[in-house]
C-alpha cells in the first residue's frame, strides 16, 4: 500500500492540479518515504498537500526520511505545495527536496516547519533544499529541535516555526525586500527565496503571501 | 599552528575583517543580545550555522576548485549581503595577501575568482584542512564578540572567557569540516542560519537609512 495517494482534479484545466493524501499514519521512525516527480516539455503542475504532516517517532531506533525527487522538461512548470510539517517530540526525522530544471522550467516550492505540537518540545529534523538550474541554485539544509541553534538569534531566534518558499518563476526583483522577520531574496543565480520565522504558522504563511506578491512572477501564481 | 593562520585570525590583520559584526549590531538594535548569556547563545548559533558553512569552505578550498567552491558557496548563502559581506571580506584578505604571501596558488585562485569568498581565500592561504576550518570558524565568533564589547560595553574579559570556553565546540565544528576537504563540492554540507538571514538583510536595509557602526 502507497503512503501517499495521488489524487488528480477532474477537468479540462492547463494545469494538472493533484493532491497529495496521506493514506497512513506517516513519517514514523523507520519509514523510507520517496516520491518522484517529472513534469514533461510545456506542461504545468500543481502539487497540494491536504493536511499537516505529523512526524513521529517510532518504535525503532533510526528515525525516517522522505525524499522528494524532481525533474523539469524544458518549458515546465511545478508547483509543489505540502501543508507544515509538524516535528512531534523524539521524532528524528530527514526530508530531501532535490530538483534538477531546465534552463526555462519553472519552480516554486513551500515548506512550513513547526518544531512541536503546542507546549510540546521539537524532535529533530533536518531538511535540504536543493535544485539545480545548469549548476547550483540554491543549496540549504535546516535543522530544527537543537535547542542551542533553535533559541539563538542566529537560528530560529526562539521562534517555532520556519517557513521558507523558493520561486524560480522569471525575473527577479534586483535587490532584497524585507521585514523584521522575513525577507524575499534574490539568489545569486537567478531564482528568488523568502525566509519567514514566527511563533505560529499562520504568522509565517501570511509572511510568504505578503513575500510573494511582491516577486515579479506573481501575477501567474496563487 | 601555522602563521599565516595565526596572522588571518589576528584581529590587527589589515584584510578589513574589524568593520563586520556578523549580524550581532542588528541583534543588539533588536535587544536580542543584551548581556553576557544572550551573546554566548548568539555565538553558538552563529558558529554551528554561518561558522560550520564557512569551515567546510575553507578545508575544501585547501584542494583547489575554486570556481565550483565559489558557486556552490553563492548556492549557500542566499542573502545577499552575507554574499557581499563575505566577497568583501575575501578581497581584503586578497589585498595583504598579494604583498604578503604572493604564490601560483593565491594567483589562479584570483584568476579564476577575482572576489573570492571570505573562506575559499583562507582555505588556499591556510593550506592544512583543519586550521583553515579552524581559522574560519573562529573568525565566525571573534568579529561579532568584540562588536558585542563596543556597542553594549559588556565586560572584554568576561567576553574573551566567553570566547575561551567555545574552543572545544570551535574545534569540533573544524574536525567535521575538515573530513570533507576531498568532498565534492556539491555535495558539501550546507547547514542554514535563517535568523543570519534576517538579520543581515534588516542590516543592510538600516544601514542605508541610519547611522551604523559595522557594515554587516
Amino acid at each position: 500500500m502507497a503512503p501517499l495517494r495521488l489524487v488528480p482534479r477532474r477537468g479540462p484545466d492547463e494545469v494538472a492540479l493533484v493532491h497529495l493524501v496521506s493514506s497512513v499514519t506517516a513519517p514514523l521512525g523507520g519509514d523510507d518515504l520517496e516520491l518522484r516527480i517529472r513534469v514533461g516539455p510545456g506542461a504545468s503542475l500543481e502539487l497540494r498537500g491536504v493536511a499537516a504532516t505529523l512526524a513521529l517517532p517510532g518504535r525503532h531506533p533510526g528515525g525516517s526520511r522522505a525524499l522528494v525527487q524532481v525533474e523539469l522538461a524544458e518549458g515546465a512548470s511545478l508547483e509543489y505545495l505540502p501543508e507544515p510539517t509538524v516535528i512531534t517530540a523524539r521524532a528524528c526525522h530527514e526530508a530531501v527536496f532535490r530538483a534538477e530544471m531546465a534552463e526555462d522550467a519553472r519552480l516554486r516550492t513551500r515548506e512550513i516547519l513547526v518544531s512541536g505540537r503546542l507546549n510540546e518540545r521539537s524532535g529533530l529534523l533536518s531538511t535540504t533544499l536543493d535544485v539545480r538550474r545548469n549548476g547550483p541554485v540554491i543549496k540549504q539544509t535546516s535543522h530544527v529541535g537543537t535547542p542551542e541553534v533553535d533559541g539563538s538569534p542566529a537560528g530560529l531566534a526562539g521562534r517555532r516555526v520556519l517557513g521558507t518558499e523558493l520561486l524560480c518563476w522569471g525575473e527577479d526583483l534586483p535587490g532584497a525586500v524585507s521585514e523584521d522577520w522575513w525577507s524575499l531574496v534574490p539568489l545569486a543565480r537567478g531564482g528568488s527565496l523568502t525566509t519567514a520565522v514566527a511563533d505560529d504558522a499562520v504568522t509565517v504563511e501570511r509572511a510568504l503571501d505578503i513575500a510573494r506578491g511582491k516577486h515579479p512572477g506573481s501575477g501567474d501564481l496563487f | 599552528m601555522n602563521l599565516a593562520a595565526l596572522m588571518i585570525a589576528d584581529s590587527r590583520f589589515p584584510g578589513g575583517g574589524h568593520v563586520h559584526s556578523g549580524g550581532l549590531e542588528e541583534a543588539v538594535a533588536r535587544k536580542l543580545v543584551t548581556d553576557e548569556p544572550s551573546l554566548r547563545s548568539f555565538l553558538v548559533g552563529r558558529l554551528r550555522t554561518a561558522g560550520a558553512l564557512s569551515a567546510v569552505f575553507a578545508s575544501a578550498a585547501t584542494r583547489g576548485r575554486y570556481a565550483e567552491l565559489d558557486a556552490e558557496f553563492d548556492a549557500r548563502t542566499p542573502s545577499p549581503a552575507q554574499r557581499n559581506a563575505s566577497r568583501v571580506q575575501g578581497r581584503g584578505i586578497a589585498r595583504a595577501a598579494k604583498r604578503a604571501w604572493p604564490s601560483p596558488v593565491l594567483t589562479e585562485l584570483l584568476r579564476v575568482t577575482p572576489r573570492p569568498h571570505h573562506p575559499v581565500i583562507v582555505g588556499a592561504l591556510v593550506g592544512d584542512p583543519f586550521e583553515a576550518a579552524q581559522t574560519v570558524a573562529y573568525h565566525a565568533v571573534t568579529g561579532p564578540a568584540t562588536g558585542a564589547i563596543r556597542l553594549l560595553g559588556l565586560d572584554p574579559f568576561g567576553v574573551n572567557a566567553i570566547l575561551a570556553h567555545l574552543s572545544s565546540e570551535i574545534d569540533a565544528v573544524a574536525a567535521m569540516a575538515a573530513d570533507h576537504a576531498d568532498t565534492l563540492p556539491e555535495d558539501l554540507p550546507s547547514p542554514s542560519a535563517p535568523g543570519l538571514d534576517l538579520l543581515a538583510e534588516a542590516h543592510d536595509r538600516h544601514h542605508s537609512e541610519e547611522v551604523r557602526l559595522f557594515v554587516s
